[in-house]
């Protein structure tokens, strides 16, 4: 294709201002994934340390006191995006020690189901994840408070006023101090013994979903007479109000960085376009049509656009593998579809760009080009 | 023999009310197969306006130019850029070659242009006519490394690419020394009678003028005389 080779030509005649508008379309790109990445991924990151190990959506008694069926986790599990719902059962405790007291908000309920939604044998930092009868597992800040220690008899105040013994199975980090001093889990039947409950008597439904701002939809769905539906997302509107904030900052920039490049391009080509005048009239004297000599533009353009974006994308993912040694507790992972979309955009904007000296080419007279030398 | 190049009054007038300026006046002629004339005037006369009229760059205010037995009057410029390429070549003072090409690409340009394949026949061809101007073997140079009298030859090949009924040359020589210029116009001669290629010249020089078999003279934007070289 003629055009082509032209424009590769054109391109190649002027190395200098070729690598560097490549560049400048790199370094765009790159910025574009490498923000976009960081944001996502802190994000996520956000997300997950809120969320992550704790329930998402909470079906609890509507009045104090009630208990609700363990068959409501069943039914729930029937909604497509749930992935967990396990029925558990709270009570709260009090940890005594000299003039000294601590409370701790205690879980119980099956092992396997407690482990689906806390993850708490991956975050067993001493002992072992383990909930027999009897056994009970407390937090890091917990535990260095009160001093106890893997095998320790643990001494609590239930509600009802009883006092009761715990031996301490494993010392769990669920990555907040909060949760690290307040939780502690022990098994479903310490609970319901000390609550004096039935078989089918639980505290709360605690649910899981697959993509965790579906919650208020799935949320919605699950309300049902007699039941309270807590939503993780009703409950953090200053975390996702100060998400969305970041996003659109972080749009912003991106959207700036667009124009900055979409700019570059732009003049980059419109001065090529002014240096090959006279190529372009000799072209049009022996035949070529406006459009075939606007082609040269187009096709310069998205030589660059594509070139550039490819590197982009390397310099993209340097930055992102140089962040890795940075002294932050938080790694930035490239997203394949932010890529794709930086580089479709990327594409797309040099070809924008090339529309103005696209056009000034078909103004260029070829007599005025022939006769002025 | 027929007219490969007919100019029936044509009137060519640039700007419009007092501003406007008529740069050729009523001019017809015909200009048949195979022949090697020159057009002549002095600088302003409209001569170069002339030479863009029949060379289809330009279209007449009034007139009509007939190129190969068509007329061109309501072409499109498309369809004008088309029965160019087909049908002329050009050859100007400066050599207009494409600094980024070899000669071989410049030669074969007007072909890519006009979408023909450039094959072993075209290969054959540029190789053939670099011989013809004395400059053989020179394809794989690049344009912007030849000396100015190698590139105006180059320039003059690319014109004779397509086979092109008639080869239209702007001060072809202008640019050039004596010893080159006496060159190129036996090169031109020598292509009339091989190829049998017609040759319209436009100069100032009289002198070149009289080289050619008839010469036509512009003044004042008129056709002032038009003769045989043998009454000159």
């Amino acid at each position: 294709m003629l055009a082509l080779t032209i424009a590769f030509r054109f391109l190649r005649s002027q190395p200098g201002q070729t690598a560097l508008i490549i560049a400048g379309i790199g370094v765009g790109i790159a910025v574009q994934i490498f923000v976009g990445s960081l944001i996502t991924s802190l994000q996520d990151d956000l997300v997950d340390s809120t969320v992550g190990s704790s329930a998402h959506i909470t079906l609890l008694p509507e009045d104090d006191g009630e208990q609700i069926s363990g068959d409501l986790a069943e039914e729930a599990l029937r909604q497509p995006e749930v992935t967990t719902a396990i029925p558990v059962r709270r009570m709260s405790g009090l940890y005594v020690s000299g003039d000294q007291s601590t409370p701790l908000s205690i879980t119980g309920g099956d092992p396997e189901d407690i482990d689906s939604v806390y993850g708490l044998s991956e975050r067993i930092v001493d002992g072992e994840f383990a909930l027999e009868d009897g056994q009970i597992l407390v937090g890091t800040t917990f535990a260095d408070g009160a001093a106890t220690g893997i095998g320790d008899e643990l001494e609590l105040v239930l509600p009802n006023g009883e006092p009761a013994s715990f031996t301490v199975a494993g010392i769990f980090d669920l990555g907040a101090a909060a949760a690290n001093e307040r939780l502690a889990f022990v098994d479903a039947g310490s609970v319901g013994d000390a609550l004096g409950l039935g078989d089918d008597e639980y505290s709360a439904i605690e649910i899981q979903v697959a993509d965790v701002f579906t919650s208020t939809e799935v949320a919605q769905r699950l309300e049902s007479p007699g039941v309270e539906v807590v939503d993780w997302q009703a409950e953090n509107q200053e975390l996702l109000s100060g998400l969305a904030a970041q996003s659109g900052s972080s749009l912003m920039i991106q959207a700036f960085v667009l124009v900055a490049v979409a700019l570059g391009i732009a003049s980059t080509l419109a001065i090529s376009a002014v240096q090959k005048t006279r190529q372009i009239g000799i072209l049009k004297a022996m035949g070529m049509t406006d459009a075939a000599a606007g082609r040269i533009f187009l096709l310069q353009a998205l030589i660059l656009g594509v070139t550039g974006v490819a590197a982009g994308i390397g310099l993209g993912y340097l930055l992102i593998w140089g962040f890795s040694f940075a002294p932050v507790d938080f790694d930035v992972r490239p997203s394949p579809a932010l890529i794709a979309i930086s580089a479709a955009i990327g594409v797309a904007v040099a070809l924008a760009s090339s529309v103005i000296p696209s056009r000034s080419t078909s103004r260029v007279d070829p007599i005025e080009v022939i006769q002025g030398g | 023999m027929a007219d490969v190049l007919v100019a029936d009054s044509i009137e060519k007038i640039y700007g419009e009310g007092d501003t406007a300026t008529r740069a050729l006046e009523a001019v017809s002629f015909e200009v048949a197969e195979g022949e090697f004339a020159s057009i002549v005037g002095q600088s302003g006369s409209g001569k170069s306006t002339l030479l863009n009229l029949l060379g289809l760059l330009d279209t007449p205010t009034s007139g009509a130019v007939t190129l190969a037995g068509q007329d061109t009057s309501g072409l499109s410029r498309r369809q004008r850029a088309r029965l160019r390429s087909d049908t002329i070549g050009f050859v100007f003072q400066f050599h207009h070659l494409l600094p980024e090409f070899t000669v071989f690409e410049n030669m074969t340009m007007p072909l890519r242009i006009s979408g023909q394949k450039v094959g072993d026949a075209e290969r054959k061809r540029v190789s053939e006519l670099l011989e013809l101007m004395g400059i053989g073997g020179l394809e794989k140079k690049n344009a912007n490394q030849l000396s100015g009298g190698q590139k105006q030859r180059v320039a003059i090949g690319r014109a004779l690419m397509k086979r092109p009924d008639i080869v239209l040359a702007d001060e072809p020589t202008g640019n050039l020394d004596t010893a080159n210029t006496d060159a190129v116009y036996e090169l031109f001669r020598s292509i009339n009678e091989e190829l049998g290629t017609g040759f319209l010249i436009v100069t100032h020089d009289r002198g070149v003028a009289e080289m050619t078999d008839r010469i036509l003279e512009v003044s004042d934007g008129k056709l002032v005389q038009d003769v045989r070289n043998d009454y000159v």
